[in-house]
């Protein structure tokens, strides 16, 4: 295909070089690149230029144009850069002064190109994607290319700046890489053994940074942090410590002016040095750093900064503690009784005293929590007791309960009702339940959580994270009321906000549920408590909701509820339950107009079929289930479908428990025998449908598993085919195999007839000239599903996505635009 | 201009403005939950009424045997409901000229005002208060005069005996002033001095401008403005800021008032309107769902017509379409039919449909489908056709008369049954107290759709009155959460708070009249400029004011004298013009006075600062002078020789 590709570039590129014609859009432009690049990895020292001398003209004719458009100049910029990246191509460059004269603006047609953003954007590309080697680097140290990459670091435009600094951190990597050092000095060598022209380039960049942050101008300090975090995230020794011996001392004004909108960046930076090995020199004060940042916490900034400190993964112990002090902070000052009051300081009451900086600071302090408790931190100075019947407080307090003496009224008042911290505060109360210490405070916490979920007023984002902490306190680990919490507390409950106005409550009620019943699976209790306290009839009601998702939520809540009890004796007092549960599943199956809720009930069954105990019941419903979902009009159903089919298969196959079980029949009678199982639940019609299906995915799938039905039945010697005969009439999977079938004897008869043999023994063995019923061990033969399978796993629009379709559109367009213009006259 | 306030309750207003000699009645609200001392009045023989024991003190030395029963451990007082009137002895209600009413609401004590008072003056309301209004009037009469009991109760009333009853009774206020429900003949006559206004409509009597604003409560349910040229009033009642059927509150013209008024705020600060539905509609269809029925005791007009709305919608998706819903009044039929016609005051939305044309509520669309059944009483129809499980909505909210009672006794034993408390005038406990022990599930979602106290301050910070008056619970948190600041009005400069029998002087200062000159006077004035753009004039007349308008007419000229030539020549000469002479006017300027008795010789002068001006003591002179901003006395003990130069100095 490439060749045919090179036959057209001579063409295109005239077309792109004609200032007479408008530029393919980007994208397409990107898409040739990108053609390019895989053509120039794939070319094995094959020199692309050499090849193509169409692509040199085309760079010089563009850069000497006095019409270019900038689209195109940028493209050849990159393109240029792409093509040099070997010293080989360099060369051929170089010899007729070329190279700089692409990269060098002065020397442009038209100079004013490069006031266009994308133009410098594919400078900057096409010399990044040049820097493969170490005539590269010469050519831009000889060049004086350093300088106009420190430029542009501070361009206007931020997609600009971000490369240069990536272009600059790429080229200080390069100089301390192996390939650039001399003789055989490895990495950590110092810089004397670089070449001088280098060591100047790197001092040079490095001076520069210095330069941005020791400068008054805001943006300038800015990129000179965030290449300084590159250098530190990217970069070796030698580089980082000279820099940061360099940038020492006007990193540490910076951090002690404390300007609010540096604190994110600076963060970074430190970050990143954070995982180099000054971390452990304390000449390089890198904590120092952090702790300076922090202050005593008594700035307005410093709480910003612990929460960043608190989310570090690489973070000296006793800094992270001191973050952790401070990040807590707000939230001990508005859920503290006047007697514990610690002295608190201006900064933080006035901030409180703020409607939106009280909300942000306690969200800030309560996922910062989150966050250590996610990690299981262990918390010195104050105990993880107290934090969390803070975090209770808090929570009380946004529900309008007002603890009897309160530190900041004000605060108070900004909480009543506030949706932001209530979830932020729940889902810190979910991830505290990590602490066994805490144990002890369930009930308080269960109290809270019940107040939560009983409120009339909690939103239904609130009551989503609410389920979910109720979840993770009940899961952490059973308790001795859990039962008595589940059917007495927790039912009537989740009972009355099934009945809720929002369907987005039902719908997380019922979701709640599903996995509440899955967590607690095999806990007898829980399942006495669902049948008994009449849950399963309300959920069962909820399969008739007049909102789709809901429906989806009440099958799959059901279909967890019945497998829960398939082992238990109440299932079959409750066997009428399960019995409506399927009337009632397959009814939605059949007729529901909306796809969430089939899916749903195909996923059922398949976690049934997945389930270890047997459902016998279920088993009448299966080919039902199949053909329903494998005739579906979503294909997504029919996905499902296809699942649970590979689940029978497995399962059948493995353990056989839908077939008759002989004792002492061989493998192979048995595998007979699950074979035709499958023919009588259908399943061989549903893959057959399948694999002519319109959706991609669904063929996919189904070729998959016949394939592997395939092997199986191949590597079964004896089968016997007779049992297995499929009828191929009246379907479209049917005619197809016809089609083929038909196609095979025609070769065949003439292959034959070529050889002068007649074929009157070749459909012996299974009856060939009949066509209506063939066996399935045959159907799979003629069937070329490894030629399927291939066609399959290529996109859809592998065809037109090709590079020749690509170049095409280019002419074609080219062409038409042409025609246009004749057409005027 | 002074407010007398006759009644308490926030909710149900009944105050008086005097204003400009003009003497306004705002609201007339009826506290009914006096009724909640009272037995319930069955509609069909009740064996658990009829059998509660009479109360005796416990020595024996009191015996109302006949008068209070007991059940489950309180004491109900078996006679006709009263309730507790505005009240009549602060003011003569006689000398009232205009009654205004916001809603229907509050205008239930109307024919305990208007009749037998001597009250001759007229009544304001809109056309839809005006005709619910109506209608929860005659609800509230035919459900009294449909139980008629024999005797009414008064020996426990007797100051000595109500000392020794049980609580609540014992603690009962001005029980003495609890009247029985008015007669049908008194709802009417009270009702024929009704004048109909519509919104923005101006009134004028006397030199006061009346108009109505809506105020989003209800259907037809105003706020009112009262003002005169350089004054303005404005009287805020039951308002909301949701939408639900009623045309929305118009706030702007609110601005600029030198007293606000409000009343009328959010029973239930706590509850949030639009929580509670969904905890009605979750509450109903579990009940449903389960077998039971749902009891709605509610008013006849109102909320339950959104009610309705919600159901509308949610039954069907709740799956619970078959249910049917039966509301039985006397004026069910009226109320739903009412509803439809007062396109003009309902919501835009609502108002839209008319024009398609559709009824704006779906109600009709319930009744059409026989989802919603509407009866005047248990008996007739609603016997025969009566299906279960079923939602019924009825009257009255405090349980205590009306059909809900007859509910209450049949429902009341089942667990699965339930009800469900949606008006929030009525303690739900004590409302339930005579029908324990009860089985039945209760549940509270108090829909109030009334401001509550965020949503007034944002409307006081936009409005900006000079004061507000309020009633006293207002001014405090919720007794039940003391620290709930939230809940309160905080304002500066704080809100002149109110309760039964306060009468309070309004902090206002008339300070400008409008005068009319008339044409001929006008004439005869001759302006001279004193500065650029400044004429002024000297005028001699007579002041004549009536019903609040002041005329300046010509000073009538003396008799006609015989006439003389000489007199005759020296009245055609033209009128001498002179400049005017100095007047005072205006406050004077303390440093230039002190500047000028200097210069006259007066240097020691000790300076006082007061709260309206400044005092100044001539030590030598022993003279005092206050300056204020409006007046300047010269106290120089009959010292004439030294007053005249003070006075000419001052003019100076």
């Amino acid at each position: 295909m490439d060749s045919d590709c090179l036959s057209l570039l001579p063409a295109v590129c005239l077309v792109l070089a004609d200032p007479k014609q408008s530029p393919p859009d980007d994208t397409s432009l990107e898409k040739l690149l990108d053609w390019f690049k895989e053509l120039h990895s794939q070319s094995d020292g094959q020199v692309l230029l050499q090849h193509q001398p169409c692509l040199l003209e085309f760079i010089s004719s563009v850069c000497m144009s006095k019409t270019t458009d900038p689209a195109i100049l940028s493209f050849t910029l990159k393109l240029t850069g792409l093509l040099a990246a070997t010293t080989q191509e360099l060369h051929l460059f170089d010899e007729g002064g070329l190279l700089v004269y692409v990269f060098e603006r002065e020397a442009w047609g038209v100079c004013d190109l490069w006031e266009d953003a994308s133009v410098r954007s594919g400078w900057l590309q096409g010399l990044l994607n040049m820097l493969k080697h170490q005539q590269a680097l010469g050519f831009m140290c000889g060049n004086g290319l350093i300088k106009v990459i420190l430029q542009l670091q501070n361009d206007r435009s931020l997609f600009v700046a971000c490369l240069a600094n990536q272009l600059l951190v790429h080229i200080l990597n390069f100089l301390t890489s192996s390939n650039m050092t001399n003789g055989s000095d490895v990495v950590g060598s110092s810089e004397s053994s670089l070449r001088p022209d280098w060591v100047a380039a790197s001092s040079e960049i490095m001076n520069a940074v210095v330069e941005a942050l020791s400068s008054e101008d805001h943006p300038q300090v800015l990129q000179g942090l965030r290449l300084l975090s590159l250098v530190l995230s990217k970069c070796g020794e030698p580089i980082i410590s000279t820099l940061w011996k360099d940038v020492l001392v006007p990193l540490e004004v910076l951090v002690n002016r404390g300007s609010e909108s540096l604190i994110q960046t600076l963060i970074t930076v430190l970050e990143a040095a954070l995982g180099t090995p000054l971390l452990s020199q304390s000449e390089y004060k890198v904590e120092e750093l952090l702790e300076a940042m922090l202050g005593d916490g008594n700035r307005k900034e410093c709480f910003h900064c612990a929460a960043l400190i608190v989310k570090l993964e690489k973070c000296p112990e006793v800094l992270k503690r001191k973050a952790t002090d401070i990040i807590l902070l707000p939230l001990q000052c508005v859920s503290t009784q006047p007697q514990a009051e610690k002295e608190i300081n201006v900064v933080l009451k006035e901030q409180l005293s703020q409607k939106a900086s009280c909300i942000s600071l306690l969200m800030q302090s309560l996922s910062s929590l989150a966050q250590l408790a996610h990690t299981k931190y262990l918390f010195e100075d104050i105990s993880i007791h107290s934090i969390t019947s803070s975090v209770l407080l808090l929570l009380r307090m946004c529900s309008g309960h007002c603890p009897t003496s309160l530190l900041h009224s004000n605060a108070f008042t900004h909480l009543i009702g506030c949706c932001k911290v209530q979830r932020c505060g729940l889902d810190t109360l979910g991830a505290l339940s990590v602490y066994e210490e805490i144990l002890d405070l369930r009930k308080d916490i269960f109290g809270v959580l019940l107040d939560y979920l009983q409120s009339p007023d909690s939103h239904a984002t609130v009551l989503k994270k609410t389920f979910q902490a109720v979840k993770r306190w009940i899961v952490c680990s059973p308790f001795p009321d859990l039962l008595q919490f589940i059917s007495h507390d927790l039912f009537p409950v989740l009972e009355k906000r099934m009945c809720d106005l929002r369907w987005e409550v039902r719908d997380s009620t019922l979701e709640f549920i599903t996995q509440l019943t899955t967590a607690l699976n095999g806990n007898s209790g829980f399942t006495e408590a669902l049948h008994i306290s009449g849950m399963v009839s309300v959920l069962l009601s909820s399969l008739a909701d007049a909102e789709g998702y809901v429906r989806a939520s009440a099958v799959a809540a059901v279909g967890e509820a019945v497998t829960a009890s398939s082992h238990q004796m109440v299932l079959v007092s409750n066997s009428k339950l399960l019995d409506e549960a399927l009337v009632q599943m397959m009814a939605i199956l059949s007729q529901d107009t909306e796809g969430f809720p089939r899916r749903a009930v195909v996923q059922a069954f398949t976690s049934w079929l997945k389930g270890s105990h047997l459902i016998t019941a279920l088993e009448l419903s299966l080919s039902s289930v199949l053909s329903l979902g494998g005739s579906d009009f979503d294909w997504e159903v029919k996905m499902h479908t296809l699942e649970l089919a590979e689940v029978l298969m497995e399962k059948t196959l493995t353990c056989c428990p839908y077939a008759v079980q002989n004792f002492g029949s061989s493998e192979e009678t048995r595998f007979t025998q699950a074979l035709i199982k499958f023919k009588n639940f259908g399943l061989f019609d549903l893959l057959f449908n399948s694999l002519f299906d319109c959706d991609r995915p669904v063929c996919e799938k189904a070729c998959a598993l016949l394939v592997k039905l395939r092997t199986l039945t191949a590597e079964t010697a004896d089968l016997d085919n007779s049992l297995l005969v499929l009828n191929v009439c009246g379907n479209r999977w049917g005619d197809e195999v016809q089609r083929r079938y038909l196609n095979k004897q025609q070769a065949k008869a003439s292959v034959s007839v070529t050889n002068g043999v007649t074929g009157s023994d070749e459909g012996t063995d299974c009856g060939l000239h009949s066509t209506k019923d063939i066996s399935l061990p045959k159907i799979l033969q003629i069937l070329d599903l490894d030629d399927m399978q291939r066609m399959l796993t290529l996109s859809s629009d592998h065809v037109v996505n090709s590079p020749r379709s690509l170049m095409e559109d280019i002419l074609s367009a080219a062409q038409h635009s042409e025609e246009n213009i004749v057409d005027c006259y | 201009m002074k407010l007398y306030c006759l009644s308490g309750h926030p909710t149900l207003p009944c105050n008086v403005l005097k204003f400009k000699s003009t003497t306004i009645m705002l609201d007339c609200g009826l506290d009914t939950t006096a009724a909640l001392y009272f037995l319930p009045l069955p509609l069909v023989h009740s064996p658990r009424l009829s059998k509660l024991p009479g109360w005796v003190s416990k020595d024996g030395a009191v015996n109302l045997e006949k008068e209070l029963k007991e059940c489950s451990g309180r004491v109900f007082v078996d006679s006709q409901p009263e309730f507790c009137l505005p009240e009549k002895e602060l003011l003569d209600l006689s000398t009232i000229d205009v009654i205004l009413i916001s809603n229907y609401h509050c205008m239930m004590a109307l024919p305990y005002i208007t009749e037998h008072t001597g009250f001759t003056g007229t009544v304001y309301a809109t056309e839809p208060t005006l005709q619910i209004g109506r209608l929860l009037m005659e609800e509230l009469v035919t459900f009294m005069e449909r139980v008629p009991k024999a005797q009414a109760a008064t020996c426990w009333k007797n100051k000595e005996i109500q000392r020794l009853l049980p609580g609540p009774l014992k603690d009962a206020v001005d029980v003495w002033s609890w009247r029985k429900c008015y007669s049908v003949q008194e709802v009417n006559s009270a009702l024929s001095k009704v004048q109909l206004v519509g919104y923005s409509q101006k009134e004028l009597f006397g030199a006061v401008q009346v108009t109505p604003l809506s105020s989003g409560y209800s259907l037809g349910s105003s706020n009112w403005i009262i003002q005169s040229h350089y004054e303005k009033v404005s009287y805020v009642s039951g308002s909301s800021l949701l939408t639900t059927h009623p045309q929305p509150m118009e706030q702007s013209s609110l601005k600029n008032s030198d007293v606000l008024i409000l009343t009328g705020l959010t029973q239930i600060p706590t509850a949030n309107p639009d929580g509670m539905l969904g905890e009605f509609c979750s509450n109903l269809a579990m009940t449903i769902r389960a077998g039971g029925n749902v009891l709605v005791p509610c008013y006849s007009s109102g909320v339950i017509y959104d009610l309705l709305e919600c159901l509308y919608q949610f039954m069907d998706s709740a799956n619970l379409g078959s249910t049917p819903f039966y509301f039985i009044s006397p004026v069910a039929n009226s109320s739903l039919e009412f509803s439809q016609i007062f396109a003009e005051w309902l919501c835009q939305n609502k108002q839209s449909k008319v024009y398609l044309p559709e009824p704006p509520f779906p109600h009709a669309e319930l009744i059409q489908t026989n989802k919603l059944k509407h009866y005047p009483s248990i008996h007739g129809d609603f016997s025969s056709e009566f299906r279960q499980p079923c939602v019924v909505f009825t009257g009255h909210p405090s349980l205590r008369f009306g059909d809900v009672v007859h509910f209450m006794e049949l429902w009341g034993k089942s667990s699965l049954n339930t009800i469900i408390f949606t008006e929030p005038d009525f303690s739900y406990l004590d409302a339930l107290a005579p029908y324990q022990p009860l089985a039945m599930k209760c549940v509270y979602c108090p829909i109030d759709t009334r401001l509550n106290f965020h949503q007034v301050s944002k409307l006081l910070k936009d409005i900006q009155p000079l004061h507000v008056v309020c009633p006293e619970p207002y001014t405090q948190p919720p007794p039940a959460q003391p620290h709930r600041s939230d809940l309160m009005l905080e304002l500066q400069p704080p809100p002149m708070a109110y309760r039964r029998c306060s009468v309070l002087g309004l902090p206002f200062r008339r300070r400008y009249e409008r005068i009319h000159l008339l044409p001929e006077l006008a004439r005869s004035l001759v302006p001279s400029e004193i500065k650029a753009g400044v004429s002024v004039a000297t005028v001699s007349a007579v002041l004549q004011s009536k019903d609040n308008k002041h005329v300046l007419q010509p000073v009538p000229k003396p008799a006609p004298v015989p006439p003389s030539k000489k007199r005759k020549r020296v009245t055609e000469e033209p009128p001498e013009v002179l400049n005017p002479k100095p007047l005072l006017s205006g406050a004077v300027p303390l440093e230039p006075f002190l500047a000028m008795l200097h210069k006259n010789g007066i240097t020691e002068v000790k300076v006082e600062e007061t709260a309206d001006g400044h005092i100044l003591h001539l030590q030598t002179e022993d003279v005092l002078i206050q300056l204020e901003e409006d007046a300047t006395h010269i106290i120089c003990d009959n010292n004439e020789p030294l007053r005249k130069p003070g006075s000419e100095l001052l003019r100076g």
